[in-house]
Order: structure tokens, then C-alpha cells, then sequence
């Protein structure tokens, strides 16, 4: 893991805001989200970071971040 | 042998416990309405009629804005001041008695609310800002009287304690926690001379039928006296655990108690002379004074900011001596696994946001296009909703064990718990500004009309109102989970391992702070002319043109069998020019 | 240090690396965050004027504004 596990939740509830809001800023830009859209974009984005987080490092930092924790 | 508040002072425990106690029922029922409130508005569930709705709202405006966050603040300060001067309250039964006086203060005050569910003559479902001509029981205005009179004794109780420690320490200064419930303390006296004058003069003697009526303008200006100062009060238990536990939960210290110290006296002197601002829309009050009740609110984003430094400064310390590195990457370093800092640093967060729709409500002309509408509702459920609220929820992780002497149920459910209610309050809160621009009223059942709607840019009202439910849902969840752990933890047999009871040190001491800082006596008086500056004359125009008691005002009783009766009887007796306009422009929609 | 190792041990969690003085520590990451905070805000503000003024009827400022930003007068 990257982060902790708090951290993690800490930063998937960050993407809340985020995604309720593209929505109006890519209205701006004329890029209209229907709701189904915008979800998925979200879902897609939380998928990314989950990946992120849980993906293995690489092994010198692995083992770093096993004393750590 | 641990070193739990619960040991060094075990019968101030009590009273802290009660009081928590106290403020976790009231915010139990003033949720649970928060859920009613929010399917009704939105349309999603409508069990109840229409005219009940302003009953649940003012159960959940009182319950929350005055009867949870005071018994919180109540056992916080006590806490403080007992902790911080290291001495027991000076007689333990004058406690218990302020203490009891501020229940029995709620529960009259609930009486009258709750019977406006019933069919009963009495009710007071005239919300938490009872403004004239709406008019309650004379037990609302009683319940409330007591309450506020149990929290000046619980000032008195405060101030004895400090006044007991300085004979033993002249030399000593004022320990940072007791200096903020001291300084808080009097803004509230002075705060609350508002609305014991508007009950205590006019709406108590005019709903016992003692005076005839009242002058509704006067009234209005004594409640926002006291209705913006109050938002301090709420707020100010909040800082106070962002400057003494957040830097102790982050790992390191207070980054300046010096700066702590001159944002408490800010508050003090500036949180009153800035009621007029809830008043922008107020006919009667000239544009002037309105102005200088905007230029001391902005003032008043000053201290706000001195708080985000040094709270966000203290945080990074902590970090970095965790090991956190780099311009940002200090923030991975701050313990998000625990409840009562992530819970805070969350509040925090939304209370910065809370901070821009503020100066947006702060502004006067741009106040116009956002007065009344649901922008305003957002803006205190960031505020008061979740900088308070959130900042309360999570301390009471941290506290419970201190005055249980139990450990905490569930730190998982914890931290899903607060981080629930951020995301929760994401969704209804930004729904709700996003509603305001719109021009969607606030304190309305039903905000959809025939032939009429409300334009959306981006999205749509149905949107924004499944938003609404959503946040709303989650929010109750939230408060679910709460109570779990709250009964869970009171329920676990007594431990004894348990961190001990101490506070945030300070990387720059009291010793750097000038002297003057801690004279209470200057800053008080500087804080009374301020107000006199701030008061005296809209109060002397509100007087000289409208009277003391006002011109003729015929009560409105809020109850529904009695309003109807009202408004048939005094269409026709009493219509004013001003009615027939009104009925001119209705009709003029109408058509 | 004078510290005693109690004392360290007390005041120090099981994550805690090091002790930072007074003197020793700079709050950049305190400047970076506010930096970030006072942007959005100034955008906010920017925003703000669209939103509530171009988005809804003429008002005293706003009508004054425009003419002054576009030479043109709002109806």
C-alpha cells in the first residue's frame, strides 16, 4: 500500500466534491455530462485511485514501507 | 493507573458527561427532523401535513443551534477550565445547578414546540429565529429565559474558578484554555443582552397579553444582537479544540499561543456590533448602518484566517515530526487513520469553503440575490452543520474515555462515521447553494410551484434535489453510526489504558505574549463601546420611528386552527394599504 | 537535551521521528496550503461575478461594472 487505509478512505470522500462539480465545470467548456455519465466518471475515478493505492511497490520502497508500519 | 479525566476530577466528570449526555439527545431528535425536513422539501416522502413542517423546523433549529451545541460547549469549557487551572470547579453543587437549570430550561422550552404536533391550543412553532409577529407560547420564551440564565452561571462558574487560582498564582498568566472560555464567556454576556431584552421586555409580556404589541423591527434587531454572536458561540468550543488537541493528535504543538490569544480578544470585540448583517434586506435600517455592520464582519474574517494559519502551521509541524516531507507531501504524514483528527481536519476543511459563501453572505449588495433562499441554508450546514458539529462528533472520540473512564467502542466505525458525514454534507450542502442561485426559497415546505420553475444552468431542481435526499441520507447514517459508538462505548466495562488527560504544549508560550492581551477588563470595554458605536443609533431610529412597542400589530399564533381563523377575521377587519397591495400583486400573478 | 528518558518517552509516540524547535521550523507546507486556499479564493470571487450578476437582472453595481468592462449598457 501506498498510503494508509485512512488516508485512502480520506481521499476517495475527497473525490465527492469533485465529482458532483465536473459536471458544471465542463458545461463551461460546452462538454455536457449526462448523470449516468458523471457516476461513471466517478466510479472510474475512485477504480484509479484504489489501484494506486493497493498497487505493490517496487521492492526497495516495499520494504521501507513495511518497517514503517 | 492511567491519568483519565475521570480520576484527577471525578465529580466534574459527572457534570461533563451529563452535559454531552444532554447535547447527544438533543442532537439525536434534532437529526432525526433533519431526515423529515429534507425528504419532505425535496418531495421524496411526505408523511406529514405541510403546515407540521414548520414544527419539525423549528425542533431541529432549536434543538441543534441551541440545546446540542450549548451542552456541548457547557462540558467542553468545563473541562477546559478544570483541566487547564488543574483545580476542581469551586463548589460542585453550584455546577449541578446551572446544569439543571439549563434542562429544565430545554424541556419547557420543548414543551410548546412539541405540542404544535397535537391538537392543542399551545404551540411555538415560530423557529429557531422567532421573529415577530409569529408568536409562540409564553413557555417557549420562558424555557428559553432559564436556559440562558443556567449558562450565565456556568460563566460564573467559570470566572470563580479563575478568580479562585489567581490568589494562589497573581504572577502566573492565564492558561491558554481558560483565557478562551473566559474571553468567550463575555462575548456571550454581552451577546445574550440582545435576546434577554427582546424576550425578557417584549415577546414574553406580549404573548402573556400583558402589552398589546410589539414593535416587530425592534425585535428583529435584538434577536440578531444576539444571532450572530451566537454563531461564535457554537464556533468557539470548535476552535478551541483545533488550537489545543489537534496539534496534541497530529503529533506536535500549538505552532503560537500569542496568536491564539489576540484571535480569541478579535472575537470578543468584534463577533457583536456585526448582528445588522443578517438585516441587509430590512426595511428601516439605513443603508449606513448596514455598512458598518459589513465593514466589521469583514473585520471579522481576519481572526477566521489567523486561525486557518496557525491551525494548518501546528498541523504541519506534527507531520514533520513524523517524518513528513516536501512542500505537500507533509499531509500523508498526519495520522488520517484517527477519528478525532481526521474528523477535525475534515471540519476544517469545510469550514474554509464555509468561509467563501460567507463573504459572499457578508457582501452587502451581493447579499441581496442570495438573502432568504436556500444558499443561506448551505452556507450554516458547513458552518454550524459541520465545522461545529463535525469538530464535536470527533472530539467526543477523545472524550468519551476522559469522562467514562471507558474505551472507545469502535475506532473504525469512528472514522467511516466522520468521514460519512463530510461526504454526506458535500452533497446536500453544495445541492443547497446551488438551489439559492437559483432563487429557491429557504423555511418552505413545498418550493415547488404551478406554472413556475426554477431554471438551471447545468442540471436540473430534480437533480439537486436527489443530491439533497442523498446528502441527507447519508448524514442520518452517519448520526447512526454515532450513536453506536456513543452507547457502545458507555456500555464497555471501565479500562485502564487509556491515553491521559492533557492538551496541546505550545511552540511559542504564553511568556511571548504581551501582557495586555490578558487584560479581560480592556478588552471588554473596547467590545461594549463597540457595540454602542455599532447599535446605538439604528436602535434609537428603530425607536423613534416605529415605537417601543411598535405600531399596531395584531399577533399571528402559529398554530393552524387559530392562523386560519386569524387570517378570515383580520382580512377584513384590519387590511392595510400595504395588504391590499399584496393582494394587488397576487392577483396581478394570478391573472 | 535535558530531557529524561521518561519524559521522552512520554511525549513521544510510537510514530514520532524527531522533535522540531521553535527555531528549527519553517510552516512552508502552512504557506503552500494557504497559497492554494487564497487562489481558490480569488477565483471564487472572479466566479462569483458571473454567477450572480450576468446570471440574474441588472443591479446598481453590476450594471455600472459592465458598462464600464463593455462600453455597453444593460437592459
Amino acid at each position: 500500500m501506498r498510503i494508509s487505509k485512512g488516508a485512502l478512505l480520506v481521499v476517495i470522500a475527497f473525490t465527492a466534491p469533485l465529482i458532483v462539480e465536473l459536471r458544471t465545470v465542463l458545461a463551461w467548456v460546452n462538454v455536457e455530462l449526462t448523470v449516468l455519465e458523471s457516476a461513471v466518471l466517478g466510479i472510474g475515478l475512485i477504480g484509479v485511485l484504489l489501484v494506486w493505492a493497493l498497487w505493490p511497490q517496487s521492492q526497495n520502497n516495499a520494504t521501507e514501507s513495511a518497517e514503517t508500519e | 493507573m492511567t491519568n483519565t479525566y475521570i480520576e484527577s476530577f471525578p465529580a466534574e466528570a459527572k457534570v461533563v458527561r451529563a452535559a454531552f449526555y444532554s447535547s447527544f439527545l438533543a442532537l439525536a431528535i434534532g437529526g432525526l427532523f433533519g431526515i423529515v425536513q429534507t425528504l419532505h422539501r425535496t418531495g421524496y416522502y411526505r408523511f406529514m401535513d405541510s403546515a407540521d413542517y414548520y414544527t419539525v423546523l423549528t425542533a431541529h433549529g432549536v434543538l441543534l443551534a441551541i440545546t446540542f451545541t450549548i451542552f456541548f460547549l457547557v462540558g467542553v469549557f468545563t473541562w477546559a477550565v478544570t483541566t487547564s487551572l488543574d483545580r476542581p470547579v469551586e463548589d460542585i453543587r453550584f455546577t449541578w445547578v446551572w446544569y439543571g437549570l439549563m434542562v429544565v430550561g430545554t424541556v419547557l422550552t420543548a414543551i410548546p414546540i412539541f405540542a404544535g404536533f397535537t391538537d392543542s391550543e399551545m404551540s411555538a412553532s415560530v423557529l429557531f429565529t422567532f421573529y415577530a409577529p409569529l408568536q409562540g407560547h409564553p413557555l417557549f420564551y420562558f424555557g428559553l429565559v432559564l436556559f440562558v440564565v443556567g449558562t450565565w452561571l456556568a460563566g460564573a462558574d467559570w470566572f470563580r474558578s479563575w478568580w479562585a487560582w489567581k490568589q494562589e498564582h497573581p504572577d502566573e498568566r492565564i492558561p491558554l484554555p481558560t483565557f478562551m472560555v473566559l474571553t468567550t464567556t463575555l462575548m456571550w454576556y454581552i451577546a445574550t443582552l440582545g435576546v434577554a431584552a427582546a424576550i425578557l421586555l417584549f415577546l414574553l409580556p406580549w404573548s402573556l397579553g400583558l402589552v398589546e404589541s410589539v414593535n416587530p423591527l425592534l425585535t428583529r434587531t435584538l434577536f440578531w444582537f444576539f444571532g450572530h454572536p451566537v454563531v461564535y458561540f457554537w464556533l468557539m468550543p470548535a476552535y478551541m479544540m483545533w488550537y489545543i488537541m489537534l496539534p496534541k493528535i497530529s503529533g506536535g504543538k500549538l505552532f503560537s499561543d500569542p496568536l491564539a490569544r489576540v484571535v480569541f480578544v478579535l472575537f470578543l470585540i468584534l463577533s457583536v456590533p456585526t448582528g445588522i448583517h443578517h438585516q441587509y434586506l430590512d426595511p428601516g435600517i439605513a443603508e449606513g448602518f448596514k455598512f458598518i455592520a459589513m465593514t466589521n464582519t469583514m473585520f471579522l474574517l481576519l481572526p477566521s484566517l489567523l486561525t486557518a494559519f496557525t491551525v494548518v502551521a501546528s498541523m504541519e509541524h506534527g507531520a514533520r515530526q513524523r517524518g513528513g516531507t516536501g512542500y505537500l507531501g507533509w499531509l500523508k504524514a498526519l495520522p488520517w487513520r484517527d477519528p478525532v483528527f481526521a474528523g477535525m481536519a475534515l471540519a476544517g476543511l469545510m469550514f474554509a469553503a464555509a468561509g467563501f459563501s460567507g463573504m459572499i453572505n457578508a457582501g452587502m449588495n451581493i447579499n441581496y440575490l442570495v438573502h432568504n433562499t436556500f444558499w443561506v441554508v448551505g452556507h450554516f450546514h458547513l458552518t454550524v452543520g459541520t465545522a461545529v458539529a463535525l469538530t464535536f462528533m470527533a472530539v467526543t472520540y477523545w472524550f468519551l474515555p476522559q469522562v467514562t473512564g471507558k474505551e472507545l467502542w469502535s475506532r473504525s466505525v469512528a472514522l467511516g462515521q466522520v468521514v460519512l458525514w463530510f461526504v454526506g454534507m458535500t452533497f446536500m450542502s453544495n445541492a443547497m447553494h446551488r438551489g439559492g442561485l437559483l432563487g429557491i426559497p429557504r423555511r418552505t415546505a413545498e418550493p415547488q410551484y404551478e406554472g413556475f420553475e426554477f431554471e438551471a444552468a447545468v442540471g436540473s431542481v430534480g437533480e439537486l434535489d436527489a443530491q439533497i435526499a442523498l446528502g441527507g441520507a447519508l448524514l442520518t447514517l452517519s448520526l447512526v453510526l454515532f450513536f453506536a459508538n456513543v452507547i457502545g462505548t458507555a456500555l464497555n466495562s471501565r479500562s485502564d489504558d487509556l491515553p491521559a488527560n492533557e492538551y496541546a504544549d505550545t511552540l511559542s508560550g504564553p511568556s511571548d505574549a504581551p501582557l495586555v492581551l490578558d487584560n479581560l477588563k480592556l478588552w471588554t470595554a473596547i467590545a461594549i463601546v463597540l457595540v454602542i458605536f455599532a447599535y446605538s443609533f439604528p436602535l434609537l431610529s428603530i425607536i423613534e420611528r416605529g415605537g417601543l412597542f411598535g405600531p399596531e400589530l395584531t399577533e399571528l399564533p402559529v398554530s393552524i386552527g387559530p392562523g386560519l381563523e386569524y387570517l378570515s377575521t383580520t382580512t377584513v377587519s384590519t387590511v392595510t394599504t400595504a395588504g391590499e397591495t399584496a393582494i394587488a400583486i397576487i392577483a396581478g400573478v394570478g391573472s | 537535551m535535558s530531557q529524561t528518558a521518561d519524559e521522552k518517552a512520554r511525549s513521544e509516540t510510537p510514530e514520532h521521528d524527531r522533535e522540531i524547535g521553535h527555531d528549527e521550523f519553517d510552516p512552508i507546507g502552512t504557506l503552500t496550503l494557504i497559497g492554494i486556499y487564497f487562489l481558490i479564493l480569488v477565483f471564487l470571487w472572479f466566479f462569483m461575478y458571473f454567477v450572480e450578476f450576468l446570471g440574474n437582472d441588472p443591479t446598481v453595481v453590476g450594471g455600472t461594472l459592465v458598462f464600464a468592462a463593455t462600453g455597453e449598457r444593460l437592459r
